[in-house]
Parts: C-alpha cells; sequence; structure tokens
C-alpha cells in the first residue's frame, strides 16, 4: 500500500495503565508506549492474546478511553489540541465495530432506527425518508433484507447482529473502521461469512480498517500490515505475510506455531 | 471415482473389542420430551483418539453430557450404550453412567474457571478425586504424594507448592490442567474432553491438546475430543465424527478432509476455517444460518444449506444403515461415502 504523507493513526509512544485505586503500588501497564502508523487505505492488523493489550489500542484509536503518554495523531493532528468542531468531526470519521453484537446494539429501538441513528447527527443535509432509505440501502448492502428492518435486535442472529453494527458503523461513511474480534464470537460457518463481507467491504469501500484479532490466518488473508503485541507491547510489525510467514521475534514464532 | 465408491473398511484390528459402542443413541429434553439428538451410532476403540466436530446448537454437547449422566434436563431416550464390554442399562441410565464417570470414564468440561472449587486448596481438590477413586486406605502422606506426582505429570510448575495454593491463583491454562489432574485422577480408560481449550489463548491451547495427546500415548488412554475446531481436530485426533443439527452426519479420516471427497457438511465447514495453508479463495462460507438441535425436520438438516441439496434430501431420514462402521456418509445422494 502507497504511504501518503500524512497517515491517517499516528500513536507515539503511546501508554496507558490501569493503577489499582486506593494503593497504587500495582501499576499493571495495559499499553508501554507503543508506535502504531495507520496509513490512508490501508487494512492493518493488530494481532495478540487476551491480555496483550489489542483492545485498549482499538478504545485509544476511538477515542474511547483515553491513555496516559505519548501522543495521538489523527490525520496530522494531535488529537489533545481538538477543537470542538474537530471532536465533532471525529466521531463521524472513525467508527468501531465490536466483537459481541448482543450487546453492541439498543435492544429497544428497531435496526433501521439504529443505522438512522448516527445519520441524524451526521448527516444533517438528509431529512427522514433519506436518512430511512439510506439505512435500507445500507442494511441490504450487508446482507439484510430492508424488510426486515423494523424488527428488534433479539430476533437476529449473531451473525445477522453483526452484519447491523458493521451497516451502522458505515452509514457515516468513516474514513477509519476499527473492528475489535469482530469474529470471535460468531460460529465457524458464520465467520466465514463475515469475513467474506469485509473483504468485500475492502474492495468496494475506500476503507482504513484497523482490524483487531487473535486469529492469525484472518490477519494473514486480510491484512496489508500487522502489528503483533504480548503484554503491552508492540513486539514484531510490517508487511502481514511477511511476519507471518518469516517471524524475526521469538513471541511471534512460539504464537504461529501454537497456531492450528 | 475411488474415493467416492470406497466402502467404509475398518482401520483398527477387527479382533480387539471396541471400548465404547453407542447406537442408534437419541437425547431428548425431559420437559415436553422432544428428541434433540437422534441416530448416533459410533464406537471408540482403546487408546483411540476421536474427535466430535459440530457447531454451537449442533447437540454435541448435550449429547455427551447426557451419555455421561451429568445432564439433569434430558435422558437417553433410544439405542443402547456399551463401554468397556458392557451394556448401561436404560433403566436408571444416568446414574450408572455417572458410576462409570468416577471410575473409569475422566472428564474436562469446558470452562476453566467454574468448574474448579474456588474455596478449596487444589491440592486438596485433587487428593478428594483420588479417595473418591481409590478409597481411603491410601493414608494423607501417600495420597498427598499421588497428587503431587500427578500435577507434576500434568504439567503444573513446582506441584509441592502449588498443592497449597487456591484456583484463583492460576491461569486459564494452569486450571485446566488441575481439571485434567482431577480426571486422572482415576486411571480412567476413556477421557472425554468437551472444548477443553476454548477458553484459552492459541499457545496455552495447543499445550493443553499435546498434553492430553501425550498422556493417551503414553498410558493407552482413550480420549474424545469435542470441539467446534474442526481444524484442531483434523490436525489432533484420527477419526471425526461430524454433528449438525442434533444429528450425526459422517465418522471421517481425519486425513480425509480436504484430500478427498468426504460428506458435504463435513466439506463445507472445512471450507469456512482460515488455515495456514489456505488462501481467501479458498475460503467459502456457507449461505444461511446453523440450524439447532431439535429442528423438526423428518429429513437431513444440513440439506435447508447444502449445495448438493435435492428435494428428496429434506424428507427422507437420513440412512445410517452403516451403524458402527469406522467411517460412513448418512448423506442420502451417497455423498462422501
Amino acid at each position: 500500500m502507497a504511504e501518503t504523507p500524512l497517515p491517517m493513526v499516528e500513536l507515539q509512544g503511546v501508554s496507558k495503565s490501569f493503577a489499582r485505586r486506593l494503593f497504587i503500588q500495582n501499576r499493571s501497564f495495559a499499553l508501554r508506549g507503543i508506535d502504531i502508523t495507520i496509513g490512508r487505505g490501508e487494512v492493518v492488523g493488530i494481532l495478540g492474546e487476551s491480555g496483550s493489550g489489542k483492545s485498549t489500542v482499538a478504545n485509544i484509536v476511538t477515542c474511547l478511553t483515553g491513555y496516559d503518554g505519548g501522543t495521538y495523531r489523527f490525520k496530522g493532528r494531535d488529537i489533545a489540541t481538538f477543537t470542538r468542531r474537530e471532536r465533532f468531526a471525529f466521531k463521524s470519521d472513525v467508527q468501531i465495530v465490536f466483537q459481541d453484537p448482543y450487546g453492541s446494539l439498543n435492544p429497544r429501538a428497531t435496526v433501521r432506527a439504529s443505522v438512522m441513528e448516527s445519520l441524524l447527527l451526521h448527516r444533517r443535509d438528509l431529512d427522514k425518508a433519506g436518512r430511512m432509505e439510506r439505512a435500507d440501502l445500507l442494511l441490504e448492502e450487508v446482507g439484510i433484507p430492508a424488510s426486515a428492518g423494523d424488527r428488534f435486535p433479539h430476533e437476529f442472529s449473531g451473525g445477522q447482529r453483526q452484519r447491523i453494527a458493521i451497516a451502522r458503523a458505515i452509514a457515516v461513511e468513516p474514513e477509519l473502521l476499527v473492528c475489535d474480534e469482530p469474529l470471535s464470537s460468531l460460529d465457524v460457518s458464520i465467520q466465514a461469512q463475515i469475513l467474506e463481507l469485509f473483504v468485500r467491504m475492502i474492495r468496494e469501500r475506500a476503507l482504513t480498517i484497523v482490524f483487531i484479532s487473535h486469529d492469525v490466518n484472518v490477519v494473514r488473508l486480510i491484512c496489508d500490515r500487522v502489528y503483533v503485541m504480548n503484554q503491552g507491547a508492540v513486539v514484531e510489525s510490517g508487511p502481514a505475510r511477511d511476519v507471518l510467514s518469516n517471524p524475526k521475534n521469538e513471541y511471534t514464532a512460539r504464537l504461529l506455531d501454537a497456531v492450528y | 471415482m475411488t474415493e467416492t465408491l470406497s466402502p467404509a473398511v475398518p482401520s483398527t484390528a477387527q479382533s480387539e473389542a471396541p471400548l465404547l459402542e453407542i447406537r442408534d443413541a437419541a437425547v431428548a429434553l425431559k420437559s415436553g420430551n422432544r428428541t434433540m439428538v437422534s441416530g448416533v451410532s459410533l464406537s471408540v476403540m482403546p487408546r483411540e483418539v476421536f474427535g466430535i466436530v459440530g457447531e454451537s446448537g449442533s447437540g454435541k454437547t448435550l449429547l455427551t453430557r447426557t451419555l455421561l449422566g451429568l445432564q439433569d434436563d434430558a435422558y437417553v431416550a433410544a439405542g443402547s450404550v456399551r463401554f468397556d464390554g458392557r451394556d448401561i442399562p436404560s433403566q436408571g441410565y444416568a446414574a450408572s453412567a455417572r458410576k462409570l464417570l468416577g471410575h473409569s470414564i475422566g472428564f474436562v468440561p469446558q470452562d476453566p474457571f467454574s468448574s474448579l472449587n474456588p474455596s478449596m486448596k487444589i491440592g486438596k481438590q485433587i487428593t478428594e478425586a483420588i479417595h473418591l477413586a481409590k478409597g481411603w486406605p491410601m493414608g494423607a502422606e501417600k495420597t498427598r504424594e499421588a497428587a503431587i506426582r500427578l500435577m507434576g505429570e500434568v504439567g503444573i510448575p513446582e506441584p509441592a507448592l502449588a498443592f497449597d495454593q487456591y484456583p484463583d491463583q492460576f491461569s486459564g491454562g494452569m486450571r485446566q490442567r488441575i481439571v485434567f489432574a482431577i480426571a486422572l485422577s482415576q486411571d480412567p480408560k476413556l477421557l472425554v474432553a468437551d472444548e477443553p481449550t476454548t477458553a484459552l489463548d492459541a499457545i496455552t491451547q495447543r499445550r493443553v491438546i499435546e498434553l492430553i495427546l501425550d498422556r493417551s500415548r503414553s498410558h493407552g488412554l482413550a480420549v474424545i475430543l469435542i470441539s467446534h475446531n474442526l481444524e484442531l481436530l483434523r490436525q489432533s485426533v484420527g477419526r471425526i465424527a461430524v454433528l449438525y443439527g442434533g444429528q450425526l452426519h459422517t465418522i471421517v479420516d481425519a486425513g480425509d478432509i480436504g484430500t478427498r471427497v468426504v460428506h458435504p457438511y463435513a466439506e463445507a465447514l472445512f471450507a469456512c476455517i482460515p488455515t495456514r495453508e489456505k488462501e481467501l479463495a479458498d475460503i467459502r462460507s456457507i449461505p444461511g444460518e446453523p440450524v439447532g438441535a431439535g429442528f423438526g425436520l423428518t429429513g437431513c438438516a444440513f440439506s435447508t444449506r447444502c449445495a448438493h441439496a435435492e428435494p428428496i434430501c429434506r424428507t427422507a431420514p437420513l440412512p445410517l444403515n452403516e451403524r458402527l462402521a469406522p467411517r460412513f456418509s448418512a448423506c442420502i445422494l451417497g455423498r462422501g461415502a
């Protein structure tokens, strides 16, 4: 992938610790000064086991959580210096798809309403009919018939809910889509369906994607570059295929050996 | 093609009797007598490592737990189960099966975080199991030694120290080893492991699976490994029984998956999985949603998603004539047989 001079995301020496509240003696580091750069149009994998800090990266990149040290530049601007207007724009520029499609949709809203919700804020040019039309189009795009838009999340299976969550995330046409283990709570045959949906989206939309996963094989297949994380640090990075077939790092090698 | 026509030839020596023989077993829920799993015939030979694969809702856990007498809300509605040369009587099945569970069959459940008593030192939990299996006369000191030796064998570092620690002081992988030690304390002939590594990380998963396989090799332990991960089973076991929608669809040689024509569902399931060797083009999803156990069709549960399905598949009962054949395909169209 061609690197544009101004990367989409630049994390420099970002660290975060979860301190024990009362007696701060056991500062456990979620992230130890990591550097991650994500270029425009790239699909970047963050690979790691549980506790490696990969979800913390997802939450920092989407500003769902703060960080203690280092800088985070989004499209060249330090997010600490964002104006209100920039913060608002950031919310439509960056969207996230979570692991658990059961917890990420409002159970009391129809799925069409869930997809329309963000359009209300970020697409002020659309009237209600326009928003509905766009929501139905998006549902169809991810493989949910528009006629099912009036139904509620509990009427859908896990795979369908994940499709709806993806439709909602791309509704505002984000520049950056962060996916935090979007496959791992799904059944094997459904994982392949959602994987195919991602592959189609990568091909058809000008999206930059951060793909957080513990699945070595999925990352190898869909990501341009990969960062391998272990215990809050990036241990290796590079083109996904190189790193995941010729690891230089001892931990990466061990992880690859263990994968079935 | 010889691949599709070759008859099911037993690979194991026929002189040896199977350790476990399940014939046409069905499992039903006590409430409403709803049949959830049906037509399960399989045999596991002594020392064999046997796999059962199925997506969630396929009935693999319900089948196993009911056959072991652990599922309170379900019962064995039909068929016979023979273990180590003796029939388990259908009258009072659960109680008889649970007696075996204490002695000849070891069980490792999925979740290492809820299967240990959090308020009891792990040493006590293991010695308790040894006492139950071998009786009290062993004496406290000898039992302690036996427990520590067992803990060492399953790869718990510094077992003498760990003996006096509590479960929450151990990681998921170590806890699964403790559960494994408890299951082995009775010197079982058969170990049943239901998704033993699903809650674990990749590196730990590989270690726990290898530990189980090593034990099988060194002690002649037969193993039934239940998993949703077909690739894990393909690399670890000899034969794999494939469950879908509460039906047993095929028993295949692990080595035939991905190399020969096998049952359409086994093939489709394997095509879903990204493995080390596969490229993106090799991955094909199965359209539609999985059918859960107890779906209420008369025919093949997979016929609603199968690329080869014909109208007859939805109505004709699965052919299970081969009964206890070491490998078979229950596809009415004769695919993968």
